[in-house]
């Protein structure tokens, strides 16, 4: 039997859904990385809509809208009229990572939080009651690699999969899907109030929290997850006000 | 071709038994069974393909390349096109080191509208870096030198969805080259098995399979769910029949103490 057609299909990261129609995000990700890792230079014009969209395999609709977002991010910009068109705008390191920050409401980080904290408070909850002591020590290896993180990508990183491995251990994939989906969208923020402060107190949290996982404690876990969840929220909220000040 | 029955989970406890075997319970696993066997055959052929490009390699006295893998894909897409809506990815993953031109390399397939492959961050210094090596499906096969059935577990790489890994060791030479599997989704396992464990079971003996360390595969009663633990220690424990699944490191369990465990 002749086999089907291999295909080599778009660029998918580790964080991109399969079929949960995360084109737009993809897309962003891609042109994100692209102008974070200078593929893209300042100022330089991107191909008209359709030419790109037909680059990257989407849509003009797919790509509006990922574009739409790398506005509000900061790195591109639209010009319109005569020389009109997208640029791209590449921050310097302060403004990459302050940039998202300050685009953000008081209320819209709050929201943020609670959010969070429903997610990983249910996440840890469930997975106190069905984890494997397999699923314990994944745990406490990747708790571990957070606390030997010094960069803050190697930081964010840790933690991101730490808190998403604890909604995977919850068997939960919906749970999962809602961190992996946080985690992308703020993971830069999370660690921004920490730059250069200690990582102890975080670990210290996920190892209280490993331990009531591991200990069968559901409402524990719950309560530590949410109230870790807390601490970093009140943090950003506190470099989000110092902005104004600074 | 002979296989090695595949290897019990490491922290295998199974909940209390005493009985002989449920009635009709082998009857109900042999579909499955049969099933994950074929899936299992499939993934062997495809290891067995890797090990012969790797002694290939090492006979002729050259690397052993990123680009010779090309050769496998046609028979990795027959083997998706063969398990179709079964399984939902195969291909092969290298043991770190094991190729010349990539320190780390994970071939992978997916079916769905056509096929494609996964690709995963194996930077170990980007953010979004996917360390294969330490999941089950890779670690187990590694350190037994056997076939595995890992999970189900949420797989936040491939599928997206709640998954069974079966995975086979590439061994060329005595040296472990990497691991061939293919993703099984457990909603389908489940779908087969969902009819018999409710007809089999009863309102009083309500039917259960649990994996070799007591997570729930798949239930007869609303009251125990899929994903949950059945911990011997805990509440819940089958003091009725219990059946292995043949090969497979699984469990079928019944008993009235299911029950109450289910009225807590």
């Amino acid at each position: 039997m002749a086999p089907p057609a291999l295909t080599t299909v778009r660029a998918r990261t580790l964080f991109t859904p399969l079929d949960t129609g995360g084109r737009a995000d993809t897309v962003t990700r891609r042109l994100a990385k692209a102008i974070r890792l200078g593929l893209l230079l300042d100022g330089e014009r991107l191909p008209a809509e359709s030419q790109l969209a037909g680059q990257l395999g989407v849509s003009t609709v797919t790509l509006r809208e990922a574009l739409a977002t790398l506005r509000t991010m900061g790195l591109v910009e639209t010009r319109r009229g005569r020389g009109g068109g997208s640029f791209v705008r590449a921050p310097d390191d302060a403004d990459r990572l302050e940039r998202p920050l300050r685009l953000l409401s008081l209320h819209e980080l709050r929201d943020i939080g609670d959010h969070r904290a429903a997610i990983a408070g249910t996440a840890a909850r469930l997975a106190a009651e069905r984890a494997l002591p397999a699923d314990v020590t994944m745990l406490r290896e990747h708790a571990e690699r957070l606390r030997g993180a010094a960069a803050l990508t190697d930081r964010r990183r840790a933690d991101a999969r730490l808190h998403i491995e604890i909604a995977a251990t919850a068997q939960s994939p919906r749970l999962t899907g809602e961190e992996m989906d946080l985690w992308s969208e703020i993971g830069d923020l999370v660690w921004l109030p920490m730059e250069g402060a200690d990582v102890a107190p975080a670990a210290r949290d996920h190892d209280l929290l490993i331990d009531a996982i591991e200990a069968h404690a559901p409402e524990r876990a719950r309560e530590i997850a949410e109230r870790h969840v807390a601490a970093e929220t009140d943090r950003l909220l506190d470099l989000r006000l110092s902005l104004h000040h600074g | 071709m002979t296989r090695p029955p595949m290897s019990p989970p490491p922290t295998a406890q199974p909940p209390t038994a005493n009985a002989p075997a449920a009635t009709g319970g082998e009857h109900l696993l042999a579909d499955i069974t049969a099933l994950i066997e074929r899936v299992l055959a499939s993934v062997t052929e495809v290891a067995e393909e890797m090990t012969a490009l790797a002694a290939g390699a090492r006979a002729g006295r050259r690397p052993l390349r990123r680009a010779d893998l090309a050769t496998l894909r046609p028979l990795v897409a027959q083997v998706l096109a063969r398990h179709r809506g079964f399984a939902a990815g195969a291909g092969v993953v290298l043991a770190p080191d094991a190729l010349a031109d990539a320190p780390r390399c994970i071939d992978w397939w997916w079916a769905g509208q056509g096929i494609g492959q996964l690709e995963v961050d194996l930077d170990p210094t980007s953010a979004e870096f996917y360390d294969y090596t330490s999941t089950e499906w890779y670690r187990e096969p590694a350190r037994t030198g056997l076939p595995c059935i890992a999970g189900p577990y949420v797989d936040y790489i491939c599928t997206h969805k709640y998954t069974f890994t079966v995975s086979v060791p590439v061994v060329d030479d005595g040296r472990f080259v990497g691991v061939a599997g293919a993703d099984i989704l457990a909603g389908e396992v489940e779908r087969m098995l969902l009819p018999g464990l409710s007809m089999l079971g009863r309102a009083n003996r309500p039917m259960v399979l649990v994996s070799g360390n007591g997570r729930v595969i798949a239930s007869g009663t609303a009251s125990i769910l899929p994903g949950t633990v059945l911990r011997p220690s805990g509440p819940v424990a089958a003091d009725g029949p219990v059946t292995a699944a043949g090969p497979l490191p699984w469990m079928l369990l019944s008993g009235p103490a299911l029950v109450s465990a289910a009225g807590r």
